[in-house]
């Protein structure tokens, strides 16, 4: 039994199907992430998960109890609100032990926890401010001490880090994670940005439109995604999808797409057998940007590297990265390279494929082409 | 803003016209109160000599001291101060229930949204626009099924009857602004319907507090028509008094006397206004602008 299972749950707001059937499942101490763009549902289910929202079917399991009709005060949740929501007329001590007030905790412990909490987050010295004397980062530690210091079995976190600015907003990154990692708390997260999602995460599940698309590990939501939509969301700069053709080669197929007035031929190595199925039919292959390189620094060992010569159109330097554009399939595509690889536009420069990371889609379905499950990326995946 | 204004000399030129125009407004209404505070400390005699705008030669607190202790009101010569307490047990639990009762309507009808809460809004509203004659002689006849004619409790609940439909638009429109992500926070928290009010959101509304204390008192206070209509004889509040006394005719007519009666009337309310008028315009703005 897993610790927090969503199993089939929707949400109705009278005719408006907001949730259609949500099945996730996580374990003891995950860092569950929902992401998906605005509109998906993600922050409705999380307000489910509190007990702020009813829910219209379905059922909610935290520690094997099912906890649908449960007051929000008694599921032993708490929750990081996105605008912080601290209680403005309380100090910052009156706000983070006003939980534990309410359970009735005498004065002293109170206090104790209180303490204990603001030397974690290092705000000892702010215990007697307001919280309109405080900067962006200290709300959202306060707000996060007030969830702590509960001790609850399930953190809720409702986009906590779209109110700050960028710099601090990737430290605040790096401090919930290393706070999820000294605790080993559970954490139900919700965001829109998919790089936090990629973070922070142990398992993430990808939302659209009221539907979950993907389940799983950072890793494999990002080398192995269920449709265009997650290949597409997930990564910055995005993934590469290429309009191509499956052709039948010496008996095995391949992928063909237009490259300028020639063709660029690509072998096939990951779900060889589906695509078998789908030889002279059209597909949109997927490449993420590190996946095309420079030939020097592509990986040979594997020996699925192919290499051809494309047209250079733009080059975008980013002082880690080269990223090269070039035009394949009618697109324009992106290729990561090495710094300092020296090209121009206008040039044709040799870029290497790495064949064994291409995921190919089914145009009409936008689903994935792909082999029965196996271990194919050495990651369990769970289906969505 | 300041640091806004032209600072040439044509600019210059239009700022005084501005204030020369503005003080001459100020005067006009300041007039009327300078004209009353000057007789009231006046002598009769001085004040039949005609000089109305002459400050007075000789002061003198006799009217004063007349108008609040001894001044015939009707058969009975015993000042105002019994009405000025009517008046003020009238005013303190009219204005404290009714803006206790506006803030209820206001955190349900934006926190605790049921099916309908327009509805009950709009009827609510509407109750600010029904004049006060219209009621008179139903609640006349509601107040004598309570047995509360005649007396100030009668007056009291006449007015937070009243008072509702504006406290309520305040404090509806104030919370209307308030993040239910706080309530939301709170119900986690474990705190009830009655916690959350009082502890969170209550505490966060000063500036609409002041605005209705202001709005009600000002209203309750120099209200004539219920309480000439429900209350009369020794339940009268003072504004029933002034007039009674301007009207009790002993031969002369004792300006002097009738102008501190009046003033007496008026000092509560400017009162409230310089101890919180600057809350006033800010909490009537809250809301609309940032900051």
């Amino acid at each position: 039994m897993s610790f927090l299972h969503i199993n089939n749950v929707h949400k109705r707001f009278g005719e408006t199907h907001v949730l259609k059937g949500i099945d996730i499942s996580i374990e003891q101490g995950d860092f569950l992430v929902l992401v998906g763009p605005s509109g998906c549902g993600k922050s409705t289910l999380l307000n489910m998960i509190a007990g702020l929202d009813s829910i219209s079917e379905g059922e909610l399991l935290l520690d094997g109890r099912c906890i649908n009709d449960v007051h929000p005060s008694r599921r032993d949740i708490a929750m990081v609100f996105q605008s912080y929501a601290l209680y403005p007329s309380m100090t910052v001590a009156g706000n983070i032990g006003f939980g534990l007030e309410m359970r009735k905790v005498p004065r002293k412990e109170r206090r104790e926890a209180v303490d204990r909490v603001a030397k974690l987050l290092q705000i000892e010295n702010l215990l007697d401010r307001k919280p309109g004397q405080l900067s962006g980062g200290q709300r959202q530690r306060v707000a996060m001490g007030r969830a702590l210091v509960r001790d609850p079995q399930l953190f809720l976190f409702d986009e906590p880090l779209s109110n700050l600015d960028a710099k601090l907003r990737v430290d605040m990154r790096t401090e919930i994670k290393q706070l999820h990692q000294r605790l080993g708390t559970t954490i139900v997260y919700v965001t829109h940005d998919q790089i936090e999602a990629m973070t922070l995460a142990s398992r993430i599940a990808v939302m659209r439109g009221g539907e979950l698309q993907q389940l799983g590990t950072p890793q494999a939501v990002y080398d192995d995604p269920n449709n265009l939509f997650v290949a597409g969301f997930m990564g910055s700069p995005s993934m590469n999808l290429i309009e191509a053709r499956i052709v039948e080669r010496d008996g095995v197929p391949v992928a063909q797409a237009i490259a300028g007035d020639t063709t660029l031929t690509l072998p096939i190595v990951r779900d060889r057998q589906a695509l078998r199925d789908w030889c002279d039919r059209d597909v949109i292959i997927g490449l993420r940007p590190e996946a095309i390189t420079d030939p020097a620094s592509a990986n040979h060992r594997e020996g699925n590297i192919h290499e051809a010569e494309l047209p250079v159109e733009l080059v975008e330097p980013t002082g880690a990265d080269l990223y090269v554009v070039t035009s394949l399939g009618g697109a324009h595509i992106n290729a990561r390279m090495r710094p300092g690889t020296p090209l121009r536009p206008g040039e044709r420069a040799r870029f290497a494929f790495d064949v064994s990371r291409m995921v190919v889609f089914d145009p009409e379905t936008e689903g994935r082409v792909r082999d029965e499950r196996t271990a194919d990326v050495g990651d369990v995946l769970e289906t969505a | 803003m300041s640091a806004a204004l032209p600072t040439t000399r044509q600019g210059a030129a239009t700022r005084a016209i501005l204030y020369a125009i503005l003080l001459v407004f100020a005067v006009i209404y300041l007039l009327p109160l300078y004209v009353m505070l000057t007789t009231s400390f006046k002598t009769l005699d001085e004040i039949h000599q005609g000089n109305m705008l002459a400050l007075p030669v000789e002061w003198t607190f006799a009217p004063w001291r007349e108008a609040w202790g001894s001044a015939c009101i009707g058969l009975e010569c015993n000042g105002v101060h019994g009405y000025f307490f009517n008046s003020i047990k009238i005013v303190i639990p009219a204005v404290l229930i009714s803006g206790l009762l506006g803030a209820f309507n206001g955190y349900v009808l934006t926190k605790w949204k049921f099916r309908g809460h327009k509805i009950v809004f709009g009827l609510i509203l509407f109750s600010c626009f029904i004049p006060f004659q219209i009621i008179l002689l139903p609640m006349a006849r509601m107040l004598g099924v309570l047995h509360l004619a005649n007396s100030t409790w009668g007056l009291v609940l006449v007015h937070i009857i009243y008072g509702i439909g504006f406290t309520t638009l305040f404090f509806r429109n104030f919370y209307a602004s308030f993040p239910d992500e706080l309530v939301r926070a709170a119900q986690l928290d474990g705190a009830g319907f009655f916690v959350i009010f009082f502890r969170i959101l209550l505490p966060a509304s000063v500036p609409i507090i002041v605005v209705t204390i202001i709005w009600q008192f000002t209203n309750v206070w120099n209200d004539f028509l219920f309480g000439v209509s429900f209350a009369s004889g020794d339940s009268a509040p003072i504004t029933v008094a002034l007039n009674n006394l301007v009207n009790s005719s002993t031969g002369v007519k004792a300006y002097n006397v009738n102008m501190a009666a009046a003033m007496v009337a008026a000092v509560p309310t400017l009162i409230v206004y310089i101890l919180a008028g600057k809350y006033f315009l800010r909490g009537l703005m809250s809301g609309s602008v940032k900051g």
